[in-house]
């Protein structure tokens, strides 16, 4: 990932926005999915209905959405159809949303998974980015709420945050619509392709487990050459999840 | 694909796994947040990161605080509920004047002009209609003006206080500390409080607060309340206090309901339910500003007029089954008031009457009608003068007029009391009743949540009852 | 009408409720105890009574038809008939008035162990349901499983090796790993160890070391041992139990060279203006419970310092990675901390 798309997306000058239509909960026909992830409490609805100009329900608790919103969007004649996942802490826990915001990144291979954080809480929001990242690497970083960590002098260097997790990241504040004209070109980029993503992958695993991990991704990828998230299904697998090892046994992860 | 390879990977991964021991997910979850501080580090500077705003701060050593907390969430919910009560009168009675004083007789009107017969137009109009406008102009004004002052308090950032505040209650009684909100919301609506236990992560204490929300005394059941309480708590005290006591009468229900919110899901936790820990854990979140507008829309679109359209769905057969049955006639008899003769034994055991109970069965649909179907069946029972004919739902305007005919209907002090009780502890609502199907997807627990508030309101009518008659 | 009367009323329906309650109250109830016979057959009786003479010959004991009517609830003229049965078919064999185990007898009595260890290795780490009643709940389901079922449960489980009480699995081959470790009781003063195992037979002493908040995994310090109580130091707390509870308390000694949690106390002892670091989370915490601490944020090293009381001081908000996560009390006691030196400004 290179660092000059992140600031040719922060100066927007890319962006069209005569391109850009609001289409609310009409999901038909669309070209691509977008996943909405996040922790509770970053203002993920927020960014979901500033996309899509759907006016759902954003409550300042966690565990809201815990249906599956959809809604959609156009731009530039192409269709997003956008699916906000439950709000979750991590994905390695077996609660019912985590399964289902894992379920669907994992299963339903959305092509742009947006990572929505508190950037004022950087540090554990990415707790749950770097497990999204080992199992996609088409990811954009939205990091919300900027208007909130500004005013408590947290400052975020974009560019080297962009570097470190090898995906694009926007700053925005969705409450007031600043940084989703940009955050929508990102989308598109990745989406297209345009933006080839090279995701960090979790490094600070201790050494037993890594040489565990190792050896069991190495014989996974010998059977599934193509599987791009090895790593993380040996991570599952190593934990004892049935649902993965029902994946695999019926081949829905190849 | 080949599937001993794949079994070759699963076994793999046993041995594996077996090797490494059961520290596994706590050293991958340390190594994750190790990654995350480093990349954290990096990337982040702050003049004094690890201060939270000192707004937030402040408000929250206050919302709180031991002397503070229980005041401030006692009097918000106090205001929000009197806003809500006072506040929807007026929009009410505009409805009400509205659909059932003009539209109404607009419709007869238009039902003669084109020769409806007069069995099609009393079913319709006076039936299904006049349900379904009653259940609008109740309900409607009561709802839109609870749910976006309640969605405010959430967005706000307010709501995982009261959570965090009464957890320890909550946590004694079996329950989660979150139950103190779905039971706030059921104040506004129980159908709305059994939605919200979503918030709730264990399917057990889910299931007991879906179960307890009933217990929360609903928008449709406040009117009821505080008509019964003038009526006839109001008018047993000197007249100078008579506006007091009937309020405190009605605050000793809600309050009522509470505890046995408290009694019924610790009993539920110590029996059937029993087994599973509780648990609690909370990220309180940072106070946000709400957007007034945005929220005030989200929350009518989202809840009011969700629950509103369930509502009317329901009402509208109910209306349709109230003009039925006292219009057919069985020998001499209507079938409402064969039903009514059959129910006043037992109903005389519970301190209530036939009629009541007929009411209440008929007005499952919704509590809103209890009221006006309570007074048309005593009118056909009894044979006074008033109302607007068989099988037609009324109201009247003043307190006086509807104390005169429930006096006729043989009303006493023991009878509202009673049915002041009753009102608090019978089954949901059929729209809380499919509410709860849906959120359960157990016909088991949707019964138990049906029947149990009814039984407790049986017993303790029943004793009320018995032990008045022998101290009076 | 005539004959109503709220007294004869409240009468009846005095009568209605005891009755209900006498036959559906919980365990002694009639329904109960009509359905439990039932539901008994030969199988539960077998197999409790290989259980039996398993401990028995694991604590150095020897059995006897009387010691074995003593422990068991069953009828004393069922167990005799089915003691004969079980002697006819080899399982057991008398030695005098000794009985004894044979080798058919021992490989079955190890199969329903691993069963009963392995159920309450389940319910402790996929199900919420309170350790108070493992027990019971896997003494229902060690005579449901079958092999293959226990076989799958116990790969689902990762082949444990202990169950959540410390006690050893038996592996399908019939071997049972030692647990390390002496009685609690017999502990000097001043020796330091480790709990490894709680034992959670008899009912009455194993709810007492429950209320007592003894965490299993957690270091010791004896610091008193007369006959009247054995008064302990853990994690910054200090326990005093009678010693017929201390016996069912195994402790492993360590050296006291390796003791490095000498300053870990719990978090729920941590004071409003103090800081501390996170050293780790219980064993005691387990299962779901667990993973969504760890989520949370309450992992190893993290900085930690209360955020806020509640009015009822329980639960209480700790200050975490920047968010205010609100915990009860006994999932507090659970995560172990070490406190900063200096305090906070």
């Amino acid at each position: 990932m290179e660092s000059k798309i992140a600031s040719a997306c922060q100066s927007c000058s890319q962006f069209n926005a005569n391109g850009l239509k609001k289409l609310g909960v009409s999901t038909d026909n669309f070209d691509f999915v977008i996943a909405i992830a996040g922790n509770p409490n970053t203002g993920k609805s927020t960014v979901f209905n500033a996309l899509t100009g759907l006016r759902q329900h954003t409550g300042n608790w966690p565990g809201k959405t815990v249906v599956r919103a959809e809604g959609a969007f156009q731009y530039n004649d192409r269709k997003f159809k956008l699916v906000d996942l439950p709000g979750t802490y991590s994905l390695l826990s077996t609660s019912q949303d985590e399964e289902v915001a894992r379920n669907f990144i994992l299963f339903g291979k959305p092509d742009v998974t947006i990572i929505v954080v508190d950037a004022g809480r950087l540090e554990r929001n990415l707790n749950l980015v770097l497990q999204i990242l080992e199992i996609t690497n088409k990811a954009v970083l939205c990091l919300n709420l900027m208007d909130e960590a500004n005013r408590n002098n947290i400052n975020i260097e974009v560019r080297s945050l962009a570097r470190d997790l090898g995906i694009p990241v926007v700053p925005t504040s969705a409450r007031f619509n600043e940084g989703i004209p940009e955050l929508i070109q990102t989308i598109n980029d990745v989406a297209t392709g345009e933006i080839i993503c090279k995701s960090r992958h979790i490094k600070n695993v201790n050494g037993n487990i890594n040489e565990a991990v190792k050896k069991l991704s190495a014989e996974i990828e010998k059977q599934f050459p193509s599987m791009p998230n090895s790593r993380w299904i040996a991570f599952r697998l190593l934990e004892g999840d049935t649902r993965i090892i029902k994946a695999l046994r019926n081949g829905e992860l190849a | 694909m080949n599937t001993t390879s794949v079994e070759k990977i699963i076994a793999l991964s046993r041995d594996l796994r077996w090797q490494i021991g059961d520290e596994f997910h706590d050293n991958l979850a340390e190594g994750i947040y190790a990654d995350a501080s480093e990349i954290a580090m990096g990337s982040v500077s702050s003049d004094n990161s690890k201060k939270r705003f000192r707004l937030d701060a402040k408000i929250d050593k206050i919302v709180t605080s031991k002397a503070w907390g229980f005041p401030i969430m006692i009097l918000i919910l106090g205001v929000v509920l009197w806003i809500t009560i006072i506040g929807a009168n007026y929009p009410s009675s505009m409805l009400a004047d509205l659909l059932l004083e003009n539209f109404h007789p607009f419709l007869k009107g238009l039902a003669a002009s084109i020769g409806m017969p007069w069995w099609l137009d009393g079913f319709l109009i006076d039936g299904v209609y006049l349900a379904v406008a009653w259940v609008i102009a109740v309900m409607l004004p009561p709802m839109a003006i609870f749910f976006p002052m309640f969605t405010l308090l959430e967005d706000f950032g307010y709501l995982p206080r009261v959570a965090f505040n009464l957890d320890y209650l909550f946590k004694k009684s079996g329950a989660h500390g979150k139950q103190a909100l779905t039971m706030s919301m059921g104040f506004g609506c129980n159908a709305a409080g059994v939605v919200a236990t979503r918030i709730i992560d264990s399917p057990r204490e889910r299931l007991i607060a879906i179960i307890t929300n009933n217990f929360s005394l609903c928008n449709g059941r406040w009117p009821t309340q505080i008509l019964i309480a003038t009526i006839f708590i109001g008018a047993v005290v000197p007249a100078s206090i008579s506006g007091l006591a009937s309020l405190s009468a009605v605050i000793s229900i809600a309050i009522l309901g509470i505890f046995f919110m408290f009694v019924v899901s610790w009993a539920l936790s110590k029996t059937v339910l029993k087994g599973e820990v509780s648990t609690f854990n909370l990220e309180l979140p940072p106070y946000r500003p709400p957007r007034f507008w945005k929220t005030v829309y989200t929350s009518i679109i989202d809840r009011t007029l969700i629950v509103l359209w369930r509502a009317i769905l329901f009402a509208a057969p109910a209306g349709a089954v109230i003009w039925l049955i006292s219009n057919i006639y069985i020998g001499d008899l209507s079938i409402a008031s064969w039903t009514i003769t059959s129910l006043d034994g037992f109903g005389f055991l519970l301190g209530l009457n036939g009629v009541i109970l007929l009411a209440y069965i008929v007005a499952i649909p919704a509590n809103e009608i209890v009221i006006p179907t309570i007074l048309m069946l005593t009118v056909m029972a009894t044979g006074i003068a008033g109302g607007d004919g068989v099988g037609v739902m009324f109201e009247l305007d003043s307190a006086g007029e509807t104390a005169t005919i429930l006096k006729a209907g043989g009303w006493t002090l023991l009878t509202a009391v009673n049915l002041m009780l009753f009102s608090l502890l019978h089954n949901p609502c059929s729209t809380t009743i499919y509410t709860i199907y849906k959120e359960t997807k157990s016909v088991k627990w949707t019964v138990f949540a049906s029947v149990l508030p009814v039984i407790m309101g049986f017993v303790l009518t029943f004793l009320v009852a018995q032990i008045w008659r022998i101290v009076f | 009408m005539t004959t109503y009367n709220p007294v004869y009323a409240l009468l009846i329906f005095v009568a209605i409720s005891t009755v209900i309650y006498l036959i559906f109250r919980p365990v002694k109830g009639w329904f109960w105890v009509i359905k439990n016979n039932l539901s008994f057959n030969e199988k539960t009786v077998i197999e409790d009574i290989l259980k039996q003479l398993y401990h028995f010959e694991n604590s150095g004991k020897e059995a006897n038809i009387k010691s074995l009517t003593g422990v068991l609830k069953f009828k004393d003229h069922l167990i005799i008939d089915v003691i004969n049965l079980m002697t006819i078919n080899k399982l057991i064999y008398f030695e005098g008035d000794v009985l004894r185990l044979t080798n058919t007898g021992r490989d079955y009595s190890l199969r329903i162990v691993r069963v009963h260890r392995l159920w309450e290795k389940y319910l402790a780490e996929k199900t919420g349901i309170d350790k108070a009643e493992w027990h019971d709940r896997a003494e229902f389901m060690e005579h449901k499983l079958s092999q293959e079922e226990t076989n799958s449960l116990a790969s689902q489980l990762g082949n444990p090796v202990y169950d959540p009480h410390g006690d050893p699995i038996p592996t399908t081959s019939g071997k049972v790993a030692k647990v390390k470790g002496v009685a609690l009781s017999s502990l000097a003063v001043n020796s330091i160890g480790k709990i490894t195992h709680i034992e959670d037979e008899p009912d009455v002493i194993y709810k007492q070391i429950i209320a007592e908040n003894i965490h299993i995994g957690s270091q010791i310090r004896v610091v008193e041992n007369s006959p009247e109580r054995i008064i302990f130091y853990a994690e910054g707390e200090e326990f005093k139990l009678a010693p017929i509870v201390a016996a069912n308390l195994t402790v492993a000694p360590l050296d006291k060279t390796i003791m490095v949690e000498e300053n870990t106390i719990r978090l729920s002892s941590l004071k409003e203006n103090e800081t501390a670091k996170i050293v780790g989370i219980s064993k005691e915490s387990r299962g779901e419970r667990r993973r969504r601490l760890l989520d949370l944020g309450f992992v190893k090293g993290t900085q930690i310092s209360i955020d806020l009381m509640s009015p009822l001081q329980n639960p209480t908000a700790y200050l975490v990675k920047g968010t205010s996560i609100a915990l009860r009390k006994d999932q507090a006691s659970k995560i172990l901390i070490k406190k900063d030196e200096s305090h906070g400004k």
